[in-house]
């Protein structure tokens, strides 16, 4: 019979021929001293180097390593999304593939899972990268998401994350989301950690990131805050709006009765403001009929026997 | 020779047991018979006699869209000891992109060469494409160059593909070019429907494959002027955005939604909050200003647009995981 495997480890990759062997050993290493039945994930996100040939032949000459091969780059996310899908562990822990990361924190995100949390994230709180171009963006965006999402991490930048099986396999992962992982799974009810863990240089290839994508990261945000927002109860969400509009159309029709003004002006936008409420409502109905034909349910992950605490200050944190 | 009696429903069960008895094939030709079909019995052996040169396995599927009694005729008198045939006729006018994909059910070829039932490109082309489609793409898409029509039909393609290309990112040169070969797994990921098959290279690139573009010279009986009527333009137009819309936006509607709403929003606040502060001056009264009930519109509208793009973000969210924006070449499990 097959063992249970107990920790999968997702790495997306993309053009780190040099790179990958060192980290494949790395990881091999840390695993085995942890003496628990494991595979490695990678996902080569259709590099255009040597990278699908080394990680071919790591996979031929290691069981335990998987490799999922993209016809194409479709970015981090998907590429974690697709480990997360193919992950059979108990605990799944997700890292960069460029040995920023350090293998080494693998055993203190596991051991911060089983004392029951949902979600630990890593904090490269001494951070190997230039200062102007990445360290003060990314505090300004963990700031701003911090403060919209309402889960203050201080790092969501951070790929070392470790995560149990039900919070992997609820998290809906698409476009460039990775980002707000943290954020997303608390509203499925994840109790969150972070812990402080190793950042290096990087030594081989170069960055993939650069500034042009503070924009995107934006606009992502703003979305994400808004759907996490809305679908926890849409038809509150919605409604609050469509009250906002009522009472604006009433306050208009008062205006034009109060002060007997004469024209059609002040109704007509009155009325308009009706049409909005009806719309509004509407939609928050419709929005509760998706959520009930979905397969997403906010507090999911609590029935699935992890514990929230504290959900409404934001999520629990401790270094 | 096999007359496979086509009706939308079967199709599955009637692919199924094709692939099962028929020894594997190197080659599927699907010809889809929509229109121009004069030249059929010309085509087919023109096409034919090159694959036997080049000694390939293959297998000719004639799709007749309508299932046209004298194309069918034509079809059945042929010799059927060069390959095994299947003519499938369509029981109603289906177009192009259904044709071309009952015939990727049917085909049971490792490559699927597509080619039109008349002479538009010099038959020869077809070794330059399962050339090209050996050097490790997925799909090769060919460009009728040098063209020996009129100048007229040069410059709408030109300007239709310019249009396609700065909407999509991409490089296409003729998409109206009817010769394709493809590796199996194209044809049978992509589901094709409506005016689709036009736009075949885009929705392979989305799926991830390689697509390559190569010149073929076109045959000088396909240099008829070519004007339409403005309805077909029209609906040319509409189709393209519809592909852009599947390309960009599918899987992100606030941003499509919200640029629009947002717009509609930013112009009516800026029309109200004029007024507003002409009352508060003095100015003029709001009763007398028609002009607020468009400012107030262009904002409830803005709301409207943009809530809706939320909505549609609610519904991808809520069926995230049953979404696969990805394609997998190969797990090593």
């Amino acid at each position: 019979m097959r063992k249970r495997i107990e920790l999968s480890v997702v790495v997306p990759i993309y053009n780190e021929e040099e790179s990958t062997p060192v980290l494949c050993e790395a990881i091999l290493h840390v695993c085995q001293s942890l003496a628990v039945p494991y595979e490695i994930i990678f996902i080569d996100d259709g590099s255009k180097d040597g990278t699908p040939q080394v990680l071919e032949k790591l996979h031929q000459e290691y069981s335990n390593i998987r490799v999922i091969q993209f016809r194409k780059n479709y970015g981090q996310t998907l590429a974690m999304a697709a480990g997360f899908r193919a992950a059979r562990g108990k605990y799944v822990v997700s890292m960069d593939g460029d040995l920023q990361n350090d293998p080494a924190d693998i055993p203190k995100i596991l051991h911060t899972l089983e004392q029951g949390y949902g979600v630990v994230c890593g904090w490269r709180k001494d951070r190997k990268d230039k200062l102007v171009s990445r360290k003060i963006p990314s505090k300004i965006a963990n700031w701003l998401i911090g403060k919209i999402t309402r889960v203050p991490i201080h790092d969501n930048g951070c790929s070392l994350k470790g995560y149990r099986r039900s919070v992997v396999k609820q998290l809906p992962l698409y476009a460039d989301f990775h980002r707000f992982i943290p954020a997303m799974s608390t509203l499925g009810g994840a109790k969150i950690a972070e812990i402080v863990v190793n950042h290096r240089e990087r030594s081989f290839g170069s960055s993939k990131y650069g500034i042009s994508r503070a924009w995107r990261v934006f606009l992502d945000l703003f979305v994400v805050s808004l759907i996490v927002r809305s679908s926890a109860r849409p038809a509150l969400w919605f409604g609050k709006f469509g009250l906002v509009a009522l009472l604006a159309g009433i306050g208009c029709f008062m205006i034009f009765l109060a002060y007997n003004i004469s024209g059609i002006v002040l109704p007509s936008v009155a009325f308009m403001f009706f049409a909005l409420t009806g719309h509004l409502v509407a939609l928050g109905v419709l929005g509760e009929m998706i959520l009930a034909t979905g397969d997403y349910r906010p507090g999911q992950m609590v029935r699935d026997g992890i514990l929230a605490i504290n959900r409404d200050k934001g999520a629990s944190l401790h270094e | 020779m096999t007359v496979i009696a086509m009706n939308p429903s079967s199709t599955d069960s009637h692919s199924a047991t094709h692939e099962a008895s028929n020894p594997p094939l190197a080659v599927s030709l699907v010809v889809p018979v929509v229109e121009r079909s004069q030249d059929i019995e010309a085509v087919y052996h023109a096409y034919t006699s090159i694959l036997d040169k080049l000694s390939l396995t293959f297998e000719c599927i004639f799709v007749i869209d309508g299932g046209d009694r004298r194309v069918m005729n034509v079809l059945e008198a042929l010799p059927s000891t060069k390959c095994p045939l299947k003519i499938i006729p369509l029981p109603y006018y289906f177009g192009e992109s259904m044709a071309l994909a009952v015939g990727f059910e049917q085909a049971a070829g490792d490559v699927i060469i597509t080619v039109p039932p008349y002479f538009q490109t010099v038959p020869e082309g077809i070794e330059q494409v399962l050339k090209r489609l050996d050097e490790g793409n997925d799909l090769v898409v060919t460009k009728r160059w040098p063209r020996v029509d009129a100048w007229f039909n040069r410059l709408q393609t030109r300007m239709f593909h310019n249009l396609v290309n700065r909407l999509t990112g991409q490089s296409l040169s003729d998409l109206g070019s009817g010769l394709r070969a493809m590796k199996r797994p194209v044809a049978k990921e992509i589901s094709l429907y409506g005016d689709l098959h036009r736009f075949l290279p885009l929705l392979a690139y989305q799926k991830g494959f390689r697509i390559a573009e190569v010149e073929i010279p076109q045959h000088t009986a396909d240099s008829q002027h070519r004007v339409y009527r403005p309805g077909v333009y029209l609906r040319r137009i509409l189709d393209l955005l519809t592909v852009v819309f599947l390309f960009k936006f599918t899987k992100k509607p606030l941003r499509f939604f919200g640029l629009i709403g947002s717009g509609l929003f930013a112009v009516g606040f800026c029309v109200s909050a004029l007024l507003a502060l002409e009352r508060m001056l003095g100015v003029t009264s709001l009763s007398d200003r028609p002009l607020l009930i468009l400012g107030v519109l262009l904002m409830v509208l803005g709301v409207q647009v943009g809530s809706i793009g939320l909505l549609g973000e609610i519904i991808i969210f809520t069926h995230a995981r049953k979404l696969k924006e990805y394609t997998i070449r190969k797990f090593y499990r």
